[in-house]
């Protein structure tokens, strides 16, 4: 376990985190500490908890039983639409943008959402700032091609990319991404790849992912989950050789 | 719920027909109230006439929350009447000017509005257009006991508004023209104010609320708080449909309270085009020139009532103007 | 003495709040199958619910036996039910849900100015058959004999249902369409013949409710218009999907209309709204809702 009162050193932490759904318990008293600027993997197999416990520490819905520290201050049970002015933001395992906006209307709404959430005065087309900032995302995300299409209209990869841009709109320290490169070509997974480790240079990432092989050689944490339970933590070589993780995970066969 | 979006629909089109709609588009409340200005030449019958600008109003308040917003919403009758019988109360009851009389409708009705939306956003989906059918019917219920005040089932009666009272002018409704420019200025006026809201950047919430309500709620918005201001919005202009009812028909029906007044709306947005700006207009022009010339001809104007819905919904979802819209940028 | 009333007097006017629950509950009960199954509201119910009323008058002056009638309407709103799913309802799946709640709303006003053409605007008289007439002393008081047959019938009717749904290899394909449609696909049942099924028996009931309350309430075209508000308040308070929801809730609201109506005759009306504002405040879900339907 690591050390909890190593607060500076850590944004996020999940504290004895269980869910359970009925009776069905789907998370056990998994306590996790996320480094601040790293790039923390979650990994595991079909049914290990990933998703459940990406969606508890963002916020989706709050623990059966346990805390979510951010930065020292509990956040459990702080309504979603909170998360973004904390400077959280996270993008889903399903594609999720606004479908029958433009690429350049969907990243200015998220950016419009941090400062004009209740203005039902100005014109909207008054704040040229956001505007530029809405295609300077796009930019970082490669989409600068794509300002007027609608969501609907883009490729798979470019709609994952668009989420992204719309997670990047409130400027987060935190980024919590959702198996981000699921079903991708290959191409297009490289790319987004990329992406993420460019990404993770400026801010801390938090990223759910099936396939290990993916995230061992970018990220510099991993936090492997099995039947909803923590199962190893630490850098990609010691989960490498940690045994419990072969037995479970790579006796699997390579995923 | 999938809905014309002009701007896009017009993309690529060079045809003349499409330049002319986008600069519709561009210049929306011109366009509309352009038309409404001359409309009365038009239609040579100014009762009929302010008839479609009142339930255009009315259809325009409630295509904020269903069309733009993407929530069917079957309580905007209570709305509608809270406004009529505010303002008809306050005349009848207090003599009081007609122009406080009319702020005094819409505000009623965005208290009302406050109030069901506030229970009604509780629950999500399917619920809600049953729960705003239902706490409608119950304002029904209160404003028919309240008879002292309303009338009760006659109705209230003796809303007499007829000289207007404006110094250096001598206007009188009981001249149809004067009356239907009186209810025009009102009109021009929450078209304007419309026209402003969809603009501004609470307008993008409610188009983002439509498109995808988790996603907006991942971007920061608070949903529930959000719905719930349209819906008050949504209200204030119904109310305001409302006020110049009771004042335009000199007395208020207790069927304006009904549930089938809501049902009038969503008919109307749907026939014009839900979430298009002109829809509601066409939608109430539509409905009552057909209502005024069928009912000439048969009593069972009811039965086409019903048949334009399942019409519309079956094979022209997207209504009269959206339809026209997506033909226009083929 | 409770509030100025005998003792007496409250157990009968709880008992005929029953009777008035029981008609609620064969329409929420209906409502919430179709619901639960289709996730359609149907707008028409209250519609459905007149039809039955006026299927009764007809087939009473056809068949002139009571309980004949009661059996043959539900079919034949039933009837009218299945040709409105397959030729109405069919085509909008998957095109949201608000599009079928607008047509069913639609409907109802062709359905109910059909029958205004066909019978006329006056209301029509239905009276309860012979052996009903009267009333029984039921320990408290004596009470319409009719109205206990409703009661009955109602519990008769929601225990075939319940053991239709839970005991019958038939409701075991219906719970689990309403569960996940896709896995009764995959099992190879043809859902869409389940919906058609589900929907026919949501309006029959509808139907049976109608006949049943015939003799209460007054055959009239519009009559369904204040019922389907009676029923949506029932589903709101009950739970929307839920039969156990249905019957409680059905029956609270009409002991709770009925006992308003003693203590305060003019809030009567108002007081099912009351009671369903105070449960979309303490449990928005309804009393036996689960929080997954209401998206």
């Amino acid at each position: 376990m690591t050390d909890m009162t190593a607060d500076e050193n850590h944004i996020l932490r999940a504290e004895k985190i269980t869910m359970r759904f009925g009776g069905f318990t789907a998370l056990n008293n998994v306590s996790v500490a996320f480094p601040e600027g790293q790039l923390t993997a979650i990994i595991g197999p079909n049914g290990a908890g990933k998703s459940t416990f990406f969606n508890v520490i963002s916020g989706a819905f709050p623990p059966s039983e346990g805390r979510i520290v951010f930065r020292g201050r509990e956040i459990t049970g702080t309504p979603q639409h909170r998360f973004t002015r904390l400077g959280i933001a996270k993008s889903f395992q399903i594609t999720n943008v606004f479908p029958q906006l433009t690429a350049l209307e969907n990243v200015r709404f998220a950016i419009q959402c941090m400062s004009q959430r209740f203005n039902i005065w100005t014109p909207r087309n008054r704040y040229r700032v956001m505007e530029e900032q809405a295609a300077h995302l796009l930019e970082m995300v490669e989409l600068h091609q794509h300002h007027h299409r609608l969501a609907m209209n883009l490729a798979h990869g470019e709609q994952r990319a668009l989420e992204i841009a719309l997670a990047l709109a409130c400027d987060p320290s935190l980024l919590l991404l959702d198996e981000p490169t699921a079903g991708m070509s290959p191409e297009e997974t490289i790319v987004m790849m990329d992406l993420i480790i460019r990404l993770a240079g400026e801010r801390t990432v938090i990223l759910v992912e099936h396939k290990m092989k993916l995230v061992m050689g970018i990220s510099n944490h991993l936090i492997v989950l099995h039947h909803g339970e923590l199962l190893a933590e630490g850098t990609p070589d010691e989960v490498r050789a940690n045994d419990e993780v072969r037995r479970v995970y790579l006796g699997q066969g390579e995923h | 719920m999938t809905l014309a979006n002009p701007q896009e629909e017009l993309k690529g089109s060079g045809r003349r027909l499409a330049g002319v709609v986008a600069l519709m588009a561009r210049h929306r409340v011109l366009a509309v109230l352009g038309f409404l200005l001359v409309f009365p030449f038009l239609l040579p019958y100014e009762a009929l006439a302010v008839n479609i600008l009142i339930y255009g109003l009315f259809a325009l308040g409630f295509n904020l929350v269903f069309g733009y917003m993407g929530v069917l919403s079957f309580g905007h009758a209570a709305f509608f009447g809270l406004g009529s019988y505010a303002t008809g109360i306050v005349i009848v009851h207090y003599g009081m000017h007609w122009f406080p009389a009319i702020l005094v409708g819409a505000v009623a009705a965005g208290l009302g509005a406050a109030v069901i939306g506030a229970l009604a956003i509780r629950t999500r989906g399917i619920y809600f257009a049953m729960v705003t059918l239902a706490l409608s019917q119950c304002v029904y219920y209160l404003v028919y006991q309240l008879e002292d005040l309303s009338g009760g089932e006659n109705g209230l009666r003796g809303v007499d508004v007829y000289d207007l009272g404006l110094p250096g002018l001598e206007l009188t409704l009981l001249d149809p023209l004067t009356k239907y420019y009186f209810v025009f200025v009102f009109v021009a006026l929450a078209v304007w104010l419309f026209s402003r809201i969809l603009a501004s950047p609470f307008g993008a919430v409610l188009e983002a609320l439509r498109e995808n309500e988790d996603r907006a709620r991942a971007c920061g918005t608070n949903v529930a708080l959000s719905k719930w201001l349209a819906f008050v919005i949504s209200g204030l202009f119904c109310g305001l449909a409302g006020s110049l009812n009771a004042i335009h028909l000199t007395i208020v029906p207790i069927e304006s309270l009904h549930y089938h007044t809501s049902g009038l709306a969503v008919m109307m947005s749907l026939l014009g085009g839900m979430g298009t700006f002109f829809g509601p207009f066409v939608g109430a022009l539509t409905f009552l020139v057909l209502e005024d010339v069928i009912t000439l001809v048969t009593v069972h104007w009811q039965l086409f009532v019903g048949a334009l819905f399942v019409f519309f919904i079956l094979f022209l979802p997207r209504g009269i103007w959206g339809s026209f819209l997506r033909w226009a940028s083929r | 003495m409770i509030g100025g009333f005998p003792i007496e007097l409250l157990a009968l006017q709880l008992f005929t709040g029953l009777a008035l629950g029981s008609v609620f509950v064969l329409l929420a009960v209906g409502l919430s199958l179709i619901f639960g199954l289709l996730t359609v509201v149907n707008f028409a119910h209250g519609a459905f619910y007149m039809l039955g009323a006026y299927a009764g008058v007809f087939f009473i002056g056809y068949l002139g036996n009571f309980w004949l009638t009661l059996a043959v309407v539900p079919f034949a709103v039933g009837a009218v039910g299945l040709g409105v799913e397959r030729w109405l309802v069919r085509p909008l799946y998957g095109r949201g849900i608000d599009y079928p709640l607008m047509l069913t709303f639609g409907l109802a006003y062709i359905l109910v100015e059909v029958v205004r053409i066909l019978f006329g605007a006056e209301g029509m008289p239905f009276d309860a058959p012979d052996a009903l007439m009267g009333a029984v002393n039921i320990g408290v008081g004596y009470f319409p004999a009719y109205r206990l047959f409703v009661i009955a019938a109602t519990a008769v009717l929601v225990v075939a249902l319940w053991l239709f749904l839970e005991k019958t290899s038939y409701g075991l394909v219906i719970r689990a369409g309403a569960r996940d449609s896709e896995i009764v696909r995959v099992l190879g049942i043809d859902i869409s013949l389940v919906w058609l099924v589900v929907f026919g028996l949501g309006t029959a009931v509808a139907g049976l409710a109608g006949v049943l309350s015939a003799p209460m309430r007054s055959v009239f075209p519009d009559m369904g218009t204040t019922v389907l508000v009676e029923a949506f308040v029932v589903t709101v308070v009950g739970g929307m999907g839920s039969l156990a929801g249905a019957v409680v809730a059905g029956l609270l609201v009409g002991v709770v209309v009925s006992m308003t109506s003693l203590f305060a005759p003019a809030m009567a009306e108002v007081s099912m709204f009351a009671l369903m504002a105070l449960v979309l405040l303490v449990r928005p879900q309804g009393l036996f809702g689960k929080k997954g339907l209401m998206g």
